[in-house]
């Protein structure tokens, strides 16, 4: 008569499950991708009214990444923010929490799909914004590796934000708290992307700006995710 | 006695007896180095003038600049502001191991006093940067850091005012404690490494310290760590006090 | 005082009263920090007067009530 076991899954196959839940949740209802896609065309809208008076010879390239950057920060805490919803209103975070499993998968499930939410708006988005404001100029030829910057850019602003998320989702004024501590938290990485991006879009020299800016963003990426990952545990459980 | 012989940290021991006596030496040091930064010290040179004049049997050929002076605090509260955060991730830490409020009370006083050495940064910085650049604010990276290390503070403060449990208050600080004390030195290597492509940095005439430089920056230095020192263990035991009269005043009422 | 020295101090005049308002400014800082934290002291100081009278009160209450027993 064969034993009753079960197997207990790895990690990997929690991880997955869990990275499944978001996805496929969301698939379903899409209401995260359409608030964060309308968020960032808002935004976009806001920007055009900003800069339709100005003249001309007003060089736009120059603040093109600037710009860009300060779309995807503000269209991410959005999405942060609404990354625990689902968890809060049916109680699901506590279901997550009974089962047996390393809560700092729950952290990395969730980064991945913060991530995933981040990078689909950003395909749509950033056609949009070449379109509104960068076709009258003529961007410098590195301008397809800005895609670098801006993964680097976001596997960060995931990273950090889900750990801040997670603190935020059960306090009061969550929103505005998680803008007061994401935004310092964020600086070095943003200052470091922008640099990177203005270099690759408005021209200068690759190697040097570009490269070092983006081996700091990276290793401030690296150092903050693994952060994240150690303290996770206390935050969730908290 | 904790469960493994842990014992939760105590005010009025040896750290408490010695406070008064550090913040006295701290007084001292501090005036020491402000007086020996305006006579000792060197004058700083500055931009080059077309002749030389004989001052004090030197030749001198170019600008004294007196806004340098300011250095001699800037930097020594800077410093301080730096190792208070230092102590804040400490107590956040010690707190996340052993769950004894105590740590988080003191992490919340560190935090306090850092806040208050970083806006006296912030006053140093404005003054001296005013009047050497003329602008009342510009992204240089020194100021950069210690402008993002304050909003940092604040966020600490905002998010300790947004929790009322005091159980997931204290983690949620020492969280964000830690990973605050992390972020400040990326920050500080991030704006000086990748160069604003807008405007260069620009460059101090502060950085080769002369030995009679150095003596007065020491003195104010110590001085600081001892004055920021008094203020935590005073605010410490203040604090300690206040909560064992609000712990008479419940055993006074049920009884 | 010759152009040339009158050069070379140029700058120390303007500057003078910010470097004053800097080291005025930190002084302040911790003037204010002071009396934020005794502040707090009397405070719980009139708290433990408070205290004390609740205790006599009660301790009259206590002697009364065991007179009128007996």
């Amino acid at each position: 008569m064969a034993r009753a076991s079960i197997k207990k899954p790895s990690t990997f196959a929690q991880y997955r499950t869990l990275l499944a839940k978001d996805l496929r949740r969301e698939f379903r209802t899409k209401e995260m991708l359409t608030a964060m896609g309308i968020y960032a065309l808002l935004v976009l809208v806001v920007y055009g009214a900003a800069l339709s008076q100005t003249s001309n010879q007003f060089d736009i390239l120059q603040m093109a990444a600037g710009l860009l950057w300060a779309l995807v920060v503000f269209t991410s805490l959005l999405g942060l923010n609404r990354s625990f919803a689902h968890e809060q209103e049916n109680a699901c975070l506590e279901g997550i929490l009974l089962v047996p499993l390393d809560r700092s998968v729950v952290f990395l499930a969730k980064a991945t799909s913060n991530l995933i939410f981040l990078v689909v708006v950003e395909i749509v988005v950033l056609p949009l914004f070449y379109f509104f404001f960068l076709t009258t100029t003529q961007p410098a030829d590195t301008w397809p590796l800005i895609w670098l910057p801006l993964l680097v850019g976001t596997v960060g602003i995931a990273g950090i934000g889900t750990l801040l998320a997670t603190i935020t989702v059960n306090s009061r004024g969550k929103d505005v708290l998680l803008a007061v501590l994401f935004i310092p938290l964020v600086f070095p990485l943003l200052y470091a992307c922008v640099a990177a991006s203005t270099v690759v879009l408005a021209g200068g020299d690759v190697e040097g700006v570009f490269g070092n800016s983006l081996l700091l963003a990276g290793g401030y990426d690296v150092v903050m995710v693994l952060l994240s990952w150690v303290l996770y545990d206390y935050v969730i459980s908290a | 006695m904790g469960k493994d012989g842990y014992r939760s940290p105590q005010t009025g021991g040896v750290l408490d007896r010695i406070a008064p006596v550090v913040t006295l030496i701290g007084a001292l040091l501090s005036t020491a180095g402000f007086v020996l930064a305006f006579t000792l010290a060197g004058p700083v040179n500055g931009a080059t003038v077309n002749g030389v004049e004989v001052i004090g049997g030197e030749m001198v050929s170019n600008q004294l600049l007196f806004s340098q002076k300011i250095f001699y605090f800037h930097m020594p509260v800077a410093v301080t502001s730096m190792v208070m955060i230092g102590f804040v991730a400490y107590f956040g830490i010690r707190f996340l191991q052993t769950r004894d409020a105590a740590w988080d009370e003191r992490a919340r006083i560190a935090a306090g006093i850092a806040l208050l050495f970083v806006l006296a940064t912030m006053f140093t910085g404005e003054m001296w940067e005013r009047f050497e650049w003329g602008v009342w604010w510009t992204w240089e990276p020194r100021l950069t850091t210690y402008f993002i290390l304050m909003l940092l503070v604040f966020a600490y403060f905002v998010m300790r005012a947004s929790f009322d449990e005091p159980e997931r208050r204290a983690t949620f600080a020492s969280v964000y404690g830690i990973v605050m004390f992390i972020d400040v030195p990326i920050t500080f290597a991030i704006t000086r490494i990748v160069p604003s492509s807008v405007h260069p940095t620009i460059f101090r005439t502060d950085s080769g310290l002369s030995p009679d430089m150095l003596l007065p920056l020491l003195l104010s230095l110590f001085g600081m760590l001892c004055i920021a020192y008094g203020l935590f263990r005073l605010r410490l035991r203040a604090q300690e006090l206040d909560e064992r009269v609000e712990h008479i005043k419940e055993q006074l009422d049920e009884a | 005082m010759n152009p040339i020295l009158e050069q070379i101090y140029a700058t120390i005049l303007p500057s003078a009263p910010f470097v004053i308002a800097a080291y005025a400014l930190v002084w302040l800082a911790l003037l204010v920090y002071v009396v934020f934290v005794t502040v707090r002291l009397k405070r719980t100081e009139a708290q433990v007067t408070a205290l004390e009278e609740a205790l006599a009160h009660r301790q009259t209450d206590e002697t009364a009530s065991v007179l009128k027993k007996d």
